[in-house]
């Protein structure tokens, strides 16, 4: 009972933060994809790095584990290329089109019922895609500090150089 | 704090990575959205027909339910909604700006492709495993 009180609370604050840096709006999803608009890429990597730091940090403390999800190529790089052509025709992604009907945006509902209706397929393939899509290059659960072989607190400090670089070039040229 | 008290991505981002941890810490839950659709769709089909969905692999590794990242996701829409209302940013809308700008006012254009693209992207996400 209390998983599911912390569940509503997390994503209320999460909705709220959301809608409150406009992120979740089809224009500023659309914007992004077509290089035209960066705010929700500032919003993710941002989001991004603070959680990198947080998590490893819970886990060297032994307060938590790490949810790694196994490396599988085809299914990743197929459903990639599903979701990003999805995700266009859409303008929302899983999360935050539960926040846009929050905000009033009518469509936003027929893009869940499609998902519920993706999910529903996709249940129906998948004793076919594990014979198939899901024995194509399969190489493990696996972290980039992993596959560099070097500590974690030296991949994060390079990663967060890098994205303050992106994070300053794209505010230089006012997208 | 630009455009029409909108805040800057920078802190809305940094906050929610600091939920983000908070969640891992006190719950044990990270962020996700996409596997409490195919919980969705279990338990409509559970309505139809419970035998078969007991006996689908997907359904028996993702049991259909109401769990933590259920209501996380039911949790951001009541987030928008409470924060659209406050700052006088809730707009019913059935076709976005960009959209009208584009293709015109056309509604119904927008629910298919809106459908659509929510079937390709969900079968994308649950396939990457995202």
């Amino acid at each position: 009972m209390s998983s599911l009180l912390y569940g509503l609370i997390t994503g209320f604050l999460f909705g709220f933060l959301l809608q409150k840096a406009r992120v979740i709006r089809y224009d500023k999803q659309l914007g992004a994809l077509r290089l035209l608009d960066m705010t929700i890429v500032k919003f993710m990597l941002t989001s991004v790095m603070v959680g990198m730091v947080g998590v490893y940090l819970l886990q060297d403390l032994g307060l938590a584990e790490l949810s790694i999800k196994s490396m599988v190529a085809g299914p990743v790089i197929i459903g990639g290329l599903l979701f990003g052509l999805g995700w266009g025709l859409l303008g929302y992604c899983p999360g935050t089109s539960a926040g846009a009907l929050g905000e009033g945006r009518v469509d936003a509902f027929w893009g869940i019922l499609g998902m519920v209706t993706g999910a529903a397929l996709f249940a129906e393939a998948y004793p076919w895609l594990l014979r198939t899509v899901y024995t194509w290059g399969d190489l493990g659960k696996l972290t980039v500090p992993q596959v560099l072989g070097v500590n974690h607190w030296l991949v994060i400090p390079v990663f967060i150089i890098g994205v303050v670089f992106l994070l300053r070039w794209l505010e230089k040229r006012g997208l | 704090m630009k455009q029409n008290g909108a805040w800057s991505p920078y802190l809305a981002g940094g906050l929610a990575g600091l939920l983000g941890v908070l969640s891992v810490l006190l719950a044990g839950q990270f962020f996700g959205a996409s596997t409490s659709f195919v919980r969705t769709a279990g338990m409509i089909e559970q309505l139809l027909g419970p035998e078969r969905v007991a006996e689908m692999d997907y359904f028996v590794k993702v049991v259909p339910g109401i769990d933590w990242q259920w209501m996380f996701v039911f949790g951001i829409f009541l987030g928008s909604l409470v924060a659209a209302l406050a700052s006088g940013t809730f707009r019913l809308q059935t076709v976005p700006d960009m959209w009208q700008r584009r293709f015109g006012h056309t509604p119904v254009k927008r629910a298919v492709v809106a459908f659509a693209g929510g079937v390709v992207a969900m079968f994308g996400a649950r396939l990457a495993d995202g």
